[in-house]
């Protein structure tokens, strides 16, 4: 029996039982949908993260400071303020071009800042003048300020895209004059005390680019000075930087500055034994490994929930195939009196559970990618990239086709071993 | 060597029902089947003469003895095997049709031809073999669109498609009533005319009368084994009932 004749035979007998094919398809329908949703939300839930970490800077070592371990006792990085500018500068020095850039940042907490009746509350972070290099961010408008601002502690910013039309509006802010406000004895907020504000007057000297959000934190609504400016002018806090980020020139490269940069820091700190180190070093590959470790196992989940609403899809098959062969039991007799040999019966029937699954299969693929568009289109998910890879199409036909044979070869083994005579006289 | 097409020699089938009943239907049968025969089998229920069929028609197989079908031994095949013999050499007419009915007329005759034989001419033979039937004007009908006559002719047209050693009709009027049934025994001799060996299972009288050997069974073994002098012509018997309905 030709292959041709085996496929013909079987699309007629599934579209005799149209209902019944259709309920059984069903199963395997929902199955493959759910494998692909699943696994295409999950990888754009992945996608995400990483894309989310690169947009903070790629190939980027960061040096926090935390206390050392004391006869086993571990401080709290938080309060730890060990690591100073001349840290970086000292880094800067030693790996040279071997680094592609680096920068220190200070927190200056939140300030009220004001421009012509305008007002707006925002973060300030005192940086270093390569933040633009480290953390791959343009400047839109201007310039960011330099190693010679840097000196004089010039009382010079640089505005987030976001504050600058808080503020400014379409006008373009670069050598206008702000008024950063903070009270005194609080944290910046009004309170009781608020009617003593201190008022400190910047020169705004560039404007950055459009960057986004990352974590829920909008980015583009903060205010850059220099680092020294910070220390000196806004908070007091010197030589308590409370971070230093280093790029590497490339992400392979990444691993060998992470342990320049430790053993820079181990020597500069006097310290022998670098478990109690009072900084710590992290790069993004640890950090891109470790959540992707996560999002795949999240991934991994989402698929095996799929798989075993595939699996009940393949008992489905099974049971129907079996109502199927007892059914025809008589066709059965006859194929076999006029010449059919097991083979045959069996490919036949085999063929029509591959139909069954294998167009399951194909709808439940059309379905996924639809359900995944309506993810697409709810507002929370709007920025998942989902992602239906061609490996996971060809995963899904696969496995569907496979059901089709693993849950279809019994029934059809217990068609092609019927024997002819009890086959024949079957009512 | 013998130019029989059945050559059976001491054939033996016995059944078994439940742990420990056995019942022996078939206790040492003879007999030869020369070409271009049409021979009854009668007898009464239990006589073995559907084990006989069974065994003839290669649906069963027997326990001893040897059976020899045109030319090639088949004691001792294995189910694929006999499904290939069954394909070539025999064609099988029974009493309830056994058409499919999700296939028209013109598909339940291509059948055979699915599992052997030339597929090229397929659609011709089929429809030649129809033609053969008088039933060339309903190919495309389902068998519920057709009489019980009719549904029988196809199976007689599905019998001849790979011109088979043997025509094993298993009471092919049982379900007719007289007209249908005289139709399709004025078929059967007249592919008997045409040289085709025809066997015949049936326990009407009348029907084995329009064969030219008729074997009777009891109890497992050849009872009578006679030649009808004179076989009544169904065509006769066709015009008369014409003549009768006028």
């Amino acid at each position: 029996m030709k292959l041709y004749d085996s496929f013909r035979s079987a699309l007629q007998s599934l579209v005799v039982n149209k209902l019944r094919s259709a309920l059984t398809m069903l199963g395997v329908v929902i199955g493959v949908a759910a494998v692909i949703a699943m696994v295409s939300v999950g990888n754009g839930a992945s996608q995400s993260v990483q894309n989310t970490i690169l947009n903070l800077g790629s190939n980027l070592v960061t040096v926090s400071p935390s206390f050392g371990s004391d006869n086993g006792l571990k401080g709290a990085g938080a309060q730890a303020q060990n690591l100073t500018l001349d840290d970086m500068r000292s880094i800067q020095d030693q790996l040279g071009s071997s680094i592609a850039a680096a920068e220190a940042e200070q927190q200056a907490g939140r300030w009220q800042v004001t421009v012509a009746g305008q007002n707006t509350n925002t973060s300030v972070t005192g940086v270093t003048e390569d933040y633009p290099v480290v953390r791959d961010w343009g400047i839109d408008s201007g310039d960011f300020f330099t190693t010679s601002d840097l000196s004089i502690n010039a009382q010079v910013a640089v505005l987030g895209a976001t504050t600058a039309t808080n503020l400014f509006g379409d006008i373009d802010p670069v050598g206008q004059t702000v008024q950063l406000r903070q009270a005194f004895g609080g944290g910046g907020q009004s309170g009781a005390g608020a009617q003593r504000a201190r008022i400190l007057n910047f020169r705004v000297v560039g404007v950055l680019g459009v960057k986004g959000s990352t974590f829920g934190l909008i980015r583009d609504d903060q205010i850059l000075v220099p680092l020294t400016t910070a220390e000196h002018v806004l908070t007091g806090r010197l030589n308590q930087v409370s971070q230093i980020v280093i790029k590497a020139t490339s992400s392979d490269t990444m691993e060998l500055t992470t342990s320049d940069v430790n053993n820079i820091l181990l020597q500069r700190h006097n310290i022998d034994d670098p478990a109690s180190a009072d900084f710590s070093v992290t790069n993004q590959n640890d950090t891109l490994a470790a959540l992707s470790s996560v999002t795949g196992t999240f991934t991994l989940l989402l698929g095996a929930i799929g798989g075993i609403s595939l699996l009940v899809g393949g008992i489905g098959i099974m049971n129907i195939m079996l109502v199927s062969v007892n059914e025809r039991t008589r066709e059965i007799g006859i194929r076999k009196a006029v010449g059919a040999r097991r083979g045959d019966i069996l490919n036949q029937f085999l063929i029509e559970a591959v139909a069954l699954t294998g167009l399951g299969g194909v709808i439940g693929i059309l379905l996924g990618w639809a359900i995944t568009e309506v993810v697409h289109r709810i507002p929370q998910a709007a920025s998942l990239p989902l992602l239906i890879t061609s490996g996971t199409v060809i995963i899904a036909v696969g496995v569907s086709v496979a059901i089709g044979v693993v849950f279809g070869l019994y029934p059809a083994m217990r068609a092609a071993r019927l024997h002819p005579i009890q086959a024949l006289r079957y009512e | 060597m013998t130019d029989s097409v059945v050559q059976l020699r001491g054939i033996t089938k016995t059944y078994r029902i439940g742990r420990d009943i056995t019942v022996n239907a078939l206790r040492g049968v003879d007999l030869d089947v020369r070409p271009a025969e049409f021979l009854a089998i009668m007898g009464p229920s239990g006589s073995g003469k559907s084990t006989l069929m069974n065994v003839l028609g290669c649906l069963d197989v027997a326990d001893g003895g040897t059976y020899v079908l045109a030319g090639e031994n088949v004691n001792k095949l294995s189910d694929d095997q006999l499904a290939s013999i069954r394909n070539k050499h025999i064609g099988f007419v029974f009493q309830t049709y056994n058409l499919l009915p999700r296939l028209n007329a013109i598909e339940n005759v291509e059948l055979p031809l699915i599992y052997g034989g030339d597929r090229n001419a397929r659609r011709q033979r089929a429809l030649a073999a129809l033609e053969q039937v008088g039933l060339g004007d309903r190919i495309h009908h389902r068998p519920s669109e057709l009489s019980g006559g009719q549904q029988q002719r196809v199976a007689i047209a599905r019998a001849l498609l790979n011109d088979p050693s043997m025509i094993l009709a298993d009471e092919p009027t049982g379900n007719l009533d007289s007209r249908s049934s005289a139709e399709i025994l004025s078929i059967f001799q007249r592919l008997n005319d045409l040289g085709k060996t025809v066997v015949m299972v049936t326990h009407e009288p009348d029907v084995a009368a329009h064969c030219k050997r008729v074997v009777r069974m009891r109890d497992g073994l050849i009872a009578h084994d006679e030649l009808v002098p004179r076989p009544r012509r169904a065509e006769d018997e066709l015009l008369v009932g014409i003549g009768a309905a006028e």
